[in-house]
């Protein structure tokens, strides 16, 4: 049986179906902010040059690296679940979750950070997008440790197995979203100039 | 009908439709109003016909979300209501304090009204949509709670299905930010700021919840097609409408002196919003051109499908039309806005009250579907009332574009009254399309009288 | 539910920054009992405020800067016009205390920074 589904052609989406259609809005919200973003940028280049530099993209690059490394867990958690190795995958799992950890924390100190420096969503332009921009995908990391933690701890009692694992490949999914928009994010905000 | 009290649904859904005739009528004083202008003055001011027509309005949906709720949920709980007498009881309160409310604002003028009303204790009327003295918006409340009560106990003794959670969902929501229509702050711009909370949190937010269950309900059982399908597709609806929907309310805040991020958390949002009622149009021609049975009832099937696509259009495109902050600068409370909610709410809500109304009065009457000649006449009254819906909010908005450009896009604005003069053609013309929705409203009320060989429930 | 913190979030943020936006400083008992007359006598039934009511009489958010105080008040007392055809406004009975409390509520309105709205003086 097992054998069949892993030579069969890839299936299409994995995970729930549902979880696409959410993929979906949201990377179309996360994207309709970055165009605005861009058409804000646009009228006042300069202003968004000089708050630009202000950022710390220390700590955001650090993010990025975190991230990435995160969302190879994930990769070889589905990898495990697939061969039908129950703890291994939560083992994965819960290395992501404590990456999602680091990010956050290191979110945190920056946060910190510009508030201390009197920053808020009324600073300027440029500001207002840094803020909500990152706090929006902030909390989508939350999010999405929230929804790798049920399934860690599902995966541990031995709740999936190498032929079902659908909960498995969703919350993946979503994952690589929050990973995705912050590749994108990044970038955008911190370093194109 | 599988279960006794649904039968309370009845005298919901003969009021909701009695109370909408009143609502055209006074529409039709108002438009005639819009080019006569001294029409009916002052034995009948605009402002007094305004509020019956947008206060009945808003009565007879919540008449037929009621009466829609009363009708589904024994069926989906598969259980008896728990108390068809307090349902009885509620109608009649409802009912008779909703037409004080009407009788008061014909009979006295307004401020004679409010302070009879005991406005003074508690200051809460004179707000767009929320005009009605303190005492009705108590009973509102108290009428309110007992259905909650009766509902929600009923899903809590019977089976627990998607559309009947989603449904309470809504109803619930539709409750709690009601609460925020007694809130009237001194400071102009926090009232208004709340004010959206009622407003657009419930068109735009918990009212398209029970539109979504509504709608399942419908195609559930005129499609025959897995509830499972139509389950998942319910879901995911109501998700991408919270998720537009909340942060959408930000596309109010642009000019009413909240901070200027709105401006960009508001079109942002709200130009998602269309989304969830696309998804809702491919929903509902999806799951027809799948079903598994052909039901009787036809008729049903045409307001069901009706209310997908012109929901669509009229809260999804004409929404976007002027959603964008940059554009709403020069639209915002025109002609435009007045476009967008003719066609939004007769779409979305009196669309979708009618199709539920369609599909569960014949059996309520005991029969699975109306006479082929009443299901004719029904119809062509969709297609009279949907078509002149269609006119009346093209020639809204042709006087909308109009008057912002006379108004506002201009280095020589003219004032108000003058552009008024120079659109009158387009009232005229709203006017008469008018005359038409209200003959296909007629033809609407005399199908429900109309002989024929029907096949028993 | 996310979203609706988030959106709480934003109201928490807005609340904090309104008052250097709607100069609440200024609102006197006089813009109170202003605000309690527009709604008692149903305004927004016909007119606009700030763009939103009735599309039906002219913006009044700025009818301060449009027409001054005087202009307002004689315009009130003398209602309706009785111009055949024309719309009319009803006769509102308005003591002099209450147009002056009706004016400071308009004036307290025009001062709302509403981001440059609306585009002209004509509303």
């Amino acid at each position: 049986m097992s054998d069949t589904q892993t030579l069969a052609l890839p299936r299409n989406p994995p995970g729930d179906l549902a979880i696409w259609f959410f993929i979906f809005a949201e990377l179309l919200a996360f994207g309709i902010f970055f165009l605005a973003y861009a058409f804000a940028r646009a009228k006042n280049v300069e202003l968004f040059n000089q708050s630009q530099l202000l950022l710390n993209r220390e700590s955001g690059m650090v993010n990025t690296l975190v991230l990435i490394t995160s969302s190879y867990f994930v990769v070889r958690a589905v990898a495990a679940i697939r061969e039908g190795f129950s703890q291994v995958c939560a083992r994965w799992l819960l290395g992501a979750i404590g990456l999602g950890g680091v990010f956050v924390a290191v979110k945190l100190a920056e946060f910190h950070a510009k508030f201390a420096a009197g920053i808020s969503l009324h600073t300027n332009t440029f500001y207002m997008f840094y803020l909500s921009l990152t706090i929006f995908h902030f909390m989508h990391v939350l999010m999405g440790m929230v929804i790798l933690g049920f399934v860690a701890v599902k995966a541990r009692r031995g709740g999936y197995s190498a032929d079902s694992h659908t909960g498995v490949e969703t919350g993946a999914s979503y994952w690589h979203m929050v990973d995705l928009v912050w590749l994108i994010l990044f970038p955008l905000v911190y370093v194109i100039r | 009908m599988q279960y006794q009290s649904q039968a309370v649904a009845k005298p919901y859904f003969i009021a909701a439709i009695g109370l909408f005739v009143g609502q055209i009528l006074f529409g039709l004083i108002m438009g005639y109003q819009y080019v006569v202008g001294d029409f009916l003055f002052p034995a009948l001011p605009f402002n007094v016909a305004r509020m019956v027509h947008t206060n009945l309005l808003i009565v007879w949906l919540l008449f037929g979300f009621m009466g829609a709720a009363y009708y589904m949920i024994p069926e989906e709980s598969e259980t008896e209501l728990v108390s068809p007498g307090l349902a009885k009881l509620m109608f009649w309160i409802f009912l008779i304090a909703g037409a004080l409310t009407i009788v008061g604002y014909l009979a006295v003028p307004y401020a004679t009204l409010a302070k009879m009303t005991g406005n003074d204790i508690l200051p809460t009327m004179g707000r767009e949509f929320l005009e009605q003295p303190l005492i009705t918006k108590a009973g509102i409340v108290v009428v309110a709670l007992a259905f909650l009560f009766n509902i929600t106990l009923t899903v809590l003794k019977g089976r627990k299905t998607s559309v009947s959670l989603v449904l309470l969902l809504g109803l619930w929501g539709l409750a709690v930010f009601f609460l925020f229509s007694f809130y009237n702050p001194a400071n102009l711009v926090v009232d208004k700021y709340y004010w959206w909370w009622v407003v657009h949190l419930w068109v735009e937010g918990v009212w398209e919840l029970i539109l979504g269950a509504l709608l399942a309900f419908v195609l559930i059982k005129v499609t025959g097609v897995d509830r499972e399908v139509i389950e998942k597709w319910l879901y995911i609806i109501i998700a991408m409408t919270l998720i537009t929907g909340i942060i959408g309310t930000g596309h109010h805040y642009y000019w009413i002196g909240t901070p200027e991020y709105w401006q960009w958390f508001g079109s942002v949002f709200s130009a998602l919003e269309p989304i969830p009622f696309f998804m809702m149009t491919v929903f509902a021609f999806n799951m027809v051109n799948r079903r598994r049975r052909e039901h009787p009832n036809k008729a049903a099937t045409l307001w069901a499908l009706g209310t997908g696509v012109m929901a669509f259009l009229g809260a999804g495109v004409w929404g976007f039309l002027h959603t964008l902050a940059p554009v709403n600068y020069y639209t915002h409370g025109t002609q435009i806005t007045a476009a967008h909610g003719h066609m939004a709410f007769y779409g979305a809500y009196v669309l979708v009250v009618l199709t539920i109304i369609s599909y569960a009065m014949p059996i309520l009457r005991g029969r699975a579907a109306n006479s082929e000649r009443a299901q004719v006449m029904e119809m062509w009254a969709f297609w009279l009332m949907t078509v002149a819906m269609v006119f009346i909010t093209l020639f809204l908005t042709a006087a909308g574009i109009l008057q912002v450009w006379l108004q506002r896009a201009t280095d020589t604005p003219l004032p108000f009254m003058a552009v008024q003069e120079k659109i009158a053609l387009f009232y005229w013309l709203r006017e008469a399309t008018g005359v038409v929705f209200l003959i296909g409203l007629i033809v609407y009320v005399l199908s429900f009288f109309a002989k024929g060989e029907t096949k028993a429930a | 539910m996310f979203f609706f913190l988030l959106f709480l979030a934003l109201t928490f943020d807005t609340q904090g920054v309104l008052p250097k936006r709607d100069h609440r400083e200024n609102i006197t008992d006089a813009v109170v009992r202003g605000k309690h007359i527009w709604e008692r006598n149903d305004c927004i039934g016909c007119h606009t405020l700030l763009g939103e009511g009735a599309y039906f009489a002219p913006e009044l958010g700025n009818v301060y800067k449009r027409r001054g105080p005087d202009f307002i008040k004689a315009w009130i007392k003398g209602q309706p016009t009785g111009v055949p055809g024309r719309r009319q406004m009803p006769q509102f009975h308005l003591t002099d205390q209450e147009l002056d409390d009706l004016v400071a509520f308009f004036k307290w309105t025009s001062e709302i920074n509403t981001s440059n709205w609306p585009p002209n003086i004509e509303g």
